[in-house]
């Protein structure tokens, strides 16, 4: 152990420097900054968006793809709804599920989560395609509120954007008319569905749940209001709703007023379907099949479409999965001008039977495993008619109980009515994404809501005829399947609309005005979980409540039977 | 809140102050304090004379002013070391010299265990820390930081992903998180870096590999939560401190340099060329005609046997108030799968240069590196395993030469011509640089200002090629190049102040400290798509004209800004109590919530030390709130999001690009960790055996959650925001053993023992306690498959799957499923004989649905054991590294999706088979049997090299051996039981055997 006596020092004045220099860094920083927020730079918020006149135009066009794509991203990367495949959750293909594989018209064999209890109607409260259904009909309920609040006159004074006030008013009616469809959608799936408009703020409480009957009055009286101010029909509105599109929603609505709200209303169904056939602004399309085809835009029969196109609009649900889903087994992908099949949905054999032979509408039924190109297939269905059995190699066309299974594709007969080809034979601009536009009303409809209005209320059912065998004549290319007045009955018309509007999303609604679709009257092919079908428990005339919902929003009560 | 913004400023003022007076004459005593026998200065070291005291610094040195003159005696005091006394006069006005040499008692005790904005000696810390030294970690070929302490560290579960420089997880006690990161806070010579795995940005491995492992000095992990909680709100996770290496004596000139092979372990089970002629012939004879008649093993064509180099060169040397350590290496390593590579080149610069008699330090520490990376495109092992066994490889008279299905886009494609034709590689820049100064306040012995200031930039450069002759892309009529191009730059300033020494008048010494970070990272991502290429010559080198394009680039800010706090005090080396505070400001939360606290507080009471058998006892308790903020920036404004190109609308003739506002919560926030723990601290027979037991829970409450909202209040059904809480509740024992002690060539072994323990349980999801569940686990094989759950009660991530029957057999029965009670019945069950299938108050509902899935185990292990042992005997050294996992599962993908007939039906072109077919003989695939839910454990020597030192011109050299992974014992029928965090063996990159060897030498 050492010890002296020494001094550590140091020049004083060094020392100091630096400990003051070393403190006064130090206080610097300390006081430096002390606010952590920072403001978005990248990124467009509701602080500056309208300050750009496209914004309004590119708003609106949100909500309109709202039906048809599923994000911001084609065909699928960045969704606007959670907890579903992205592609399983676009509108209208979640629409035409919960229209169409329930009835009598489609059986789909994948096993995608839901999907499989739609097919026999025994889903519950937790069914995945339905929950998500639901989430799509408010999220265009939002996101049209939230358009309404930010365009209103002052924010585009405010904005200095009032020289694009009349455009902006346009757009507004547009916007009301997309929430006036989902609520339309809503009400008709769900029944009693909370009332959300653009005078509720966004983020407060869960809203309540209102009567069936009052989302019918508000949508009625949302379409009367607007009527007037929608885009005139012509080119610059392909794609958009005009007084027409309204005019079909509204004979929709009234032709189903009876199951909604208790009160019949046929002579409004009439006379707003008349409205649209007296307009004048479109007719039958020449070919049927035309209305289904990658150029269906030219067709002068579509009164409202969610357009598609394989370049710019892209999409797994709509008329992606119509046209894919609905090819499969032998059928070859080329035939559809497309990459390939999905093998998904075909008919059940009730509305196979439908079709009866010179019907030109069942030409495209492709029931056979053998056949090599699609016009053999044609051949085939037609052969049908005379009993060939031996090309029936699937499905017993004389049992009811025939298709054998939901899951295999073979067992039913296809029916790929809708194709990414042209109507004069040329291919869709690209293979895996289709440019066939998805008709949500066309001219045939019309007909046939004025004639079930004429017959259900015995008026004007000489022109009701006139509209049906329109309609017939086009099928049959001629006179051949006309029909007489005794023969216009309620059963026909829906058979017809059977025939006419197979897969076009509108089944489920028919079967139950007409009080089929949970019955036990009329069964069809796995209808109840049962192969020759069984009534459906009570209660499946509408569609669940999501049970996560139920949890999220207390004031809302579950629908009877689930 | 707002009172608490200047706590960190009131505590700076508390240190201003607390200067002591002195009265009368008085002097100064001095001097340094060295183990004796090793002669090292023993920092921290606890001297007195009379009532004044101060303690050592890194260099053993001590200085004590004020001390009335007298006689005294001078006492010198450390846990781990005998203290020792000495009695000297102090004259006023004089200083005195007085150095000590003290007597090792139990040595670890006194080590100097880095943690956060400072240091401690190992035998005071109160919480749950361990650091981990060079010469325990594994050596190999090693990429990342984060292998060196694979099975070091008892509850820390290491993950990495197989790749070569592959990513590497840690999950300290279980992830802590659902949305947000569980990654640990990696903070590399005092900075912090990022949020997130490793901060920073990367081309796809991982993000620390610009940190050359040869430069790191040691790995200290801050396990529980009042170690970490001086991070505040990125703490939740747990803290990684990594120091690097410094010059010291010298000048010294080392080199080492390794070359490793590696090669394939395992690979999935599939039918043989014979057996998948025998499946198509029965179940497809339609398409027997398709098949050829070559027999190909494709995964042969794939993988190799990688090879590997490293060198390091380092120049270091030390000066009488300088060192410095200068560092350069190259590593390139080959995957075991061709088209994977990883290369680095690194350069490390530290230097330490003191000033003014040591009272200021400035310490530079610069750390850059660039990594070039190749990955194997992401279709090779998924089609490798699906591409039918008898079709060949080459086709002549195919557009690419190579032989692949015309139709069907479904259909697997030949993964050899994606090998050769597709490219998939990366670039990564990253430096990282910090200069630290601490001054030592020469009028206030033990206060010391340290100011740092640091950046850390990075540039990283990612392309995908897939040329448009390829199969895949001439059914899509595609042809894809892809660029993302990111650049970041985080800047860091801290200044903090630190006052040691002992208190006047109470018994102990005091560690007090305070400051202020301020942090900030800038982000610019650059992304660059494009389909329908016009031409692929120019493969991935440059930008063609091409179909469709599309492009964003996105700028991101980020802000966070603390106060500090910290109080040790440690009476006589037999209490301790530890507390800290930080308060956070950070851009992530939302406005009302742009300040967080987070506090801690821990104690610890020494029960008994220094004897010859029980040389240390110590009871630690602890408490603190920590915070997770790793997510999305902005996630508080409601922001508009732009369609690409593909997703406009059309408005007569003209197409739309659409604008979407975002569902928005602004009061998010960060998730909040509170964790207890409560551990021994225990040694005997003079440290020879020594260890700690841990025991914790850690409640995380807030989780950021992406969550259904109620229809009709969002602009979304789902937003994120905090809404869920879950526990992690585990034990961790460890235990080293001086088996034997070595020296004089005779054989010494140290062996040490881990085993944790950590369960998880998601508490909630939403205040109502509901029994809501979100499902997660996407799989490959069919369309929106989820295999796992989120549902309280369970663990995260629970495979949520249904319960396979069996015949008697014992062969499992497609689509047989064990119906579950799920219907409330109580008429039935409640009754006095309840009906058959009747479970409490519930009876099955007759059919197999969805309700009938239920969790079913889940990834993480439930135990972890691993042992390492040293061993040298003369010039000869071993070290060993075994790990067991226990409990982990593993849902395997492969035999799943592929394992079941319809593959060779559907509308894709037959693919070849998993052999579990073989069993099962399903034709449907049953993606929810728990059939495919495997136990994972296993029992791996992960480790074990064999070195040999020697002296060559006067210099220590060794050689060493390496092998990885030598052996694993598993019951998992799939690739490897480590199959990532999340469970799911699907197409995983197979895991290798290496092989290293190399040499170490100095001039």
């Amino acid at each position: 152990m050492r010890i002296n006596h020494s001094r550590r020092d140091g020049p004083m004045s060094t020392r100091t420097w630096s400990g003051l220099a070393a403190a006064a860094l130090l206080g610097l920083a300390a006081v430096g900054c002390t606010d952590p927020m920072v403001a978005p730079k990248s990124t467009v918020t509701t602080a500056n968006i309208f300050t750009d006149k496209a914004a309004y135009q590119q708003f609106l066009a949100k909500i309109y793809a709202g039906l048809i794509v599923t994000g911001q991203r084609g065909p699928d990367g960045n969704a606007d709804i959670g907890g579903i495949d992205e592609g399983f959750g676009e509108y209208l293909r979640l629409y035409w599920y919960l229209q169409e594989v329930p009835t009598d018209e489609a059986l789909i064999g994948w096993n995608d989560p839901g999907l499989p209890d739609l097919n026999t109607g025994l889903w519950g409260a937790d069914n995945s395609m339905v929950n998500a259904m639901y989430y799509r009909v408010f999220y265009q309920v939002m996101l049209v509120n939230e358009f309404l609040r930010q365009t209103v006159d002052d924010s585009l004074a405010a904005r200095g954007q009032s020289d694009i006030k009349d455009q902006v008013h346009q757009y507004r009616a547009e916007a009301r008319f997309l929430r006036a469809l989902s609520y339309a959608h809503g009400l008709d799936l769900f029944g009693d569905i909370p009332l959300v408009t653009e005078t509720d703020p966004l983020g407060a409480t869960p809203p309540k749940q209102v009567a069936r009957d009052s989302i019918f009055k508000y949508v009625v009286s949302e379409l009367n209001d607007i009527k007037g101010s929608l885009p005139a029909v012509g080119p610059s509105a392909y794609g958009r709703a005009t007084e027409s599109a309204a005019n079909m929603l509204l004979a929709e609505l009234y032709l189903n007023a009876g199951v909604y709200t208790g009160t019949d209303h046929w002579a409004d169904a009439l006379a707003a379907a008349q409205t649209v056939i007296g307009s004048g602004s479109f007719s039958l399309s020449p070919s049927f099949h035309s209305n289904f085809t990658a150029d269906n835009n030219l067709s002068p029969e579509l009164i409202y479409v969610a357009p598609q196109d394989g370049n710019h609009t892209q999409t797994w649900g709509g008329m992606t999965f119509l046209v894919h889903a609905g090819c499969g087994g032998s059928m070859l992908a080329s035939w559809f001008g497309m990459d390939y099949c999905w093998g998904g949905y075909r008919m059940t054999q009730q509305a196979y039977r439908l079709f009866g032979t010179g019907d030109s509408r069942g030409a495209f039924i492709y029931d056979s495993l053998t056949a090599v190109d699609s016009t053999t297939a044609r051949r085939q269905r037609d052969s049908l008619a005379t009993s060939d059995t031996t090309k029936w190699t699937k499905i017993d066309k004389t049992r009811s109980d025939s298709a054998g299974s939901v899951g295999s594709f073979d067992q039913g007969p296809a029916n790929p009515k809708f194709t990414n080809m042209t109507s004069t034979g040329g291919r869709g601009a690209q293979l895996g994404m289709v440019d066939t536009d998805f008709p949500i009303f066309r001219l045939g409809e019309a007909y046939l809501i004025y004639a079930e209005a004429a017959v259900r209320s015995g008026t004007n059912r000489a022109q009701a005829l006139t509209y049906v065998n329109l309609l017939r004549e086009r099928a049959y290319g001629g006179a051949a399947g006309d029909i007489t007045d005794p023969q216009l009955t309620l059963d026909f018309l829906l058979s017809e609309r059977g025939r006419e509007l197979l897969f076009e999303a509108k089944r489920r609604t028919d079967l139950i005005r007409y009080g089929l679709f949970q019955s036990g009257t009329y069964v069809w092919a796995w209808k109840g979980g049962v192969a020759g079908g069984t009534a459906l428990t009570a209660g499946r005339d509408l569609y669940p409540i999501p049970a996560n919902e139920l949890i999220a929003n207390p004031n809302l009560k579950q629908n009877p039977g689930y | 809140m707002r009172r608490l913004r200047h706590i960190g400023g009131a505590l700076l003022a508390l240190l201003w102050m607390t200067p002591l007076h002195a009265q009368g004459p008085t002097g100064t005593v001095s001097g340094r304090v060295t183990d004796q026998g090793t002669q090292a200065p023993l920092a921290g070291v606890t001297v007195t004379a009379g009532s004044r005291g101060a303690r050592t610094s890194a260099d053993g040195r001590y200085t004590i002013s004020g001390v009335p003159s007298g006689a005294f005696e001078v006492r010198a005091r450390i846990i781990g070391y005998a203290p020792a006394t000495h009695s000297t006069t102090v004259v006023g006005g004089q200083t005195v010299v007085v150095d000590l040499a003290l007597a090792p008692q139990a040595v670890k005790l006194a080590e100097v265990v880095v943690t956060g904005y400072g240091e401690q000696r190992a035998g005071d810390i109160t919480g749950a820390v361990k650091q981990i030294a060079p010469e325990e970690f594994n050596a190999g070929r090693v990429v990342s930081p984060g292998e060196l302490i694979l099975a070091k560290v008892a509850g820390a579960q290491v993950v990495d992903n197989n790749e070569p420089g592959g990513s590497v997880s840690i999950r300290i006690r279980g992830a802590t998180s659902i949305t947000a990161s569980s990654e640990p806070l990696y903070v590399i010579d005092g900075q912090p870096v990022g949020t997130g795995a490793g901060g920073g940005i990367n081309a796809g491995r991982d993000p620390l590999n610009f940190l050359n492992p040869n430069d790191i000095e040691s790995i200290t992990v801050l396990k529980d939560a009042s170690a970490a909680a001086i991070y505040g709100s990125n703490a939740a996770n747990g803290v990684v401190l990594i120091q690097t290496k410094t010059g010291r004596g010298g000048p010294l000139i080392e080199y080492r340099g390794s070359v490793s092979a590696s090669s394939v372990t395992r690979l999935p089970s599939l039918l043989n060329p014979q057996q998948f002629r025998e499946a198509v012939a029965q179940y497809a004879p339609a398409r027997v005609s398709l098949l050829s008649d070559s027999s190909t093993d494709w995964f042969g064509q794939i993988d190799r046997t990688g090879l590997g180099q490293e060198h390091n060169l380092v120049v270091s040397g030390m000066g009488e108030n300088s060192s410095y350590r200068l560092s350069v290496g190259y590593l390139k390593q080959d995957g075991i799968i061709r088209g994977s590579t990883t290369e680095r080149v690194s350069l490390g610069a530290n230097f330490d240069q003191r000033f003014f008699h040591d009272d200021l330090d400035i310490k530079l520490s610069l750390k850059g590196a660039r990594g070039g990376d190749e990955f194997t495109p992401t279709d090779v092992l998924g089609n490798a395993a699906a591409m039918a066994p008898t079709q060949p490889v080459l086709d002549p008279t195919s557009g690419t030469g190579y032989w692949d299905w015309t139709t069907s886009n479904a259909s697997p494609s030949n993964p050899v011509a994606s090998l050769n034709l597709a490219t998939n590689r990366g670039v990564t820049y990253r430096s990282l640089g910090n200069l630290q100064a601490q001054y030592a306040f020469p009028f206030l012995t033990g206060l010391k200002a340290n100011v740092n200031a640091g950046y850390d930039i990075g540039k990283a450069d990612r392309r995908f090629f897939f040329p448009s002759n390829l199969a895949a892309q001439v059914r899509q009529g595609h042809g894809q190049f892809q660029l993302t191009n990111s650049t970041q730059a985080n800047s860091v300033v801290e200044t903090y102040l630190n006052y040691a020494s002992t208190v006047g008048g109470l018994p102990g010494s005091i560690d007090l400290t305070g400051g202020y970070s301020y942090t900030q990272q800038h982000d610019d991502r650059l992304f660059y798509d494009e389909r329908g290429l016009s031409s692929n010559l120019l493969g991935d080198n440059a930008i063609v004209p091409a179909d469709n394009v599309s492009s964003n680039d996105y700028i991101t800010d980020y802000r966070l800004i603390s106060f500090f706090g910290r109080v040790n005090y440690n009476i006589n080396d037999r209490y301790m109590f530890a507390a800290s505070l930080r308060r956070d400001g950070s851009s992530r939360f939302g406005a009302n919530h742009a300040w967080g606290v987070f506090p801690s507080a821990a104690v610890a009471w020494r029960l008994a030390s220094g004897g010859s058998k029980v040389s240390d006892l110590k009871l630690r308790a602890s408490w603190a709130k920590t915070g997770n903020q790793a997510f999305g920036d902005y996630l508080q404004y409601s922001t508009y999001t732009y369609s690409d190109p593909l997703t406009q609308y059309q408005f007569g003739t003209q197409f739309i690009n659409t604008i979407r506002p975002s569902a928005v919560d602004p009061d998010i926030h960060w998730e909040e960790t509170q964790a207890y723990n409560v551990g021994l601290d225990y040694g005997f027979l003079n440290q020879r055996l020594s260890g700690t037991i841990d025991w914790y829970v850690k409640n995380t409450d807030d989780l950021i959650f992406y969550v259904p909202v109620a229809a009709g209040t969002n602009l979304s059904n789902y937003v994120t925001t905090n809404i869920a809480s879950m526990r992690n509740r585990g034990i961790e024992v460890s235990l080293s053993a001086v088996v034997k002690q070595g020296g004089r060539g005779g054989l010494g072994w140290t062996a040490d023992f881990n085993a944790s323990h950590n369960g998880n349980e998601l508490i909630s999801i939403n205040p109502s306690k509901s029994v809501k569940q979100v499902l997660t686990g996407s799989i490959s094989g069919g369309v929106g498959n989820l295999v796992q759950v989120l549902k309280p009660g369970s663990p995260i991530n629970s495979f949520f799957v249904y319960q396979q029957k069996y015949d008697d057999a014992g062969k499992p029965i497609e689509g047989g499923y064990v119906d579950q009670p799920t219907v409330l019945d109580s008429v039935a069950c409640g009754s006095a004989t309840p009906a058959a299938g009747c479970v409490g108050l519930y009876r099955p509902d007759g059919v197999i649905n969805d309700s009938d899935r239920r969790p079913y185990h889940d990834p993480a292990p439930k135990w972890i054991f691993s042992h390492s042992s040293y061993l040298t005997l003369g010039k000869a050294d071993l070290s060993i590294t075994l790990r067991a996992y226990l409990g982990n599962y593993v849902y395997n993908n492969v035999a799943s999706s592929l394992g079941a007939y319809q593959n060779l039906t559907g509308s894709a072109m037959p693919s070849n088979l998993q052999a579990s077919v073989l069993e099962t003989g399903f034709v449907v695939p049953q993606y929810y049997s728990d059939y495919f839910v495997e136990d994972g454990s296993f029992l791996r020597l992960d480790n074990i090299t064999l070195g040999y030192a020697f002296n060559y011109g006067g210099r220590p050299w060794r050689v060493f051996g390496t092998v990885q992974n030598a052996f694993t014992l598993t019951g998992y029928s799939g690739v490897d039981p480590t199959a990532g965090l999340n469970g799911i063996d699907n197409n995983i990159y197979p895991r290798s055997r290496t092989f290293t060897g190399g040499l170490s030498v100095q001039f």
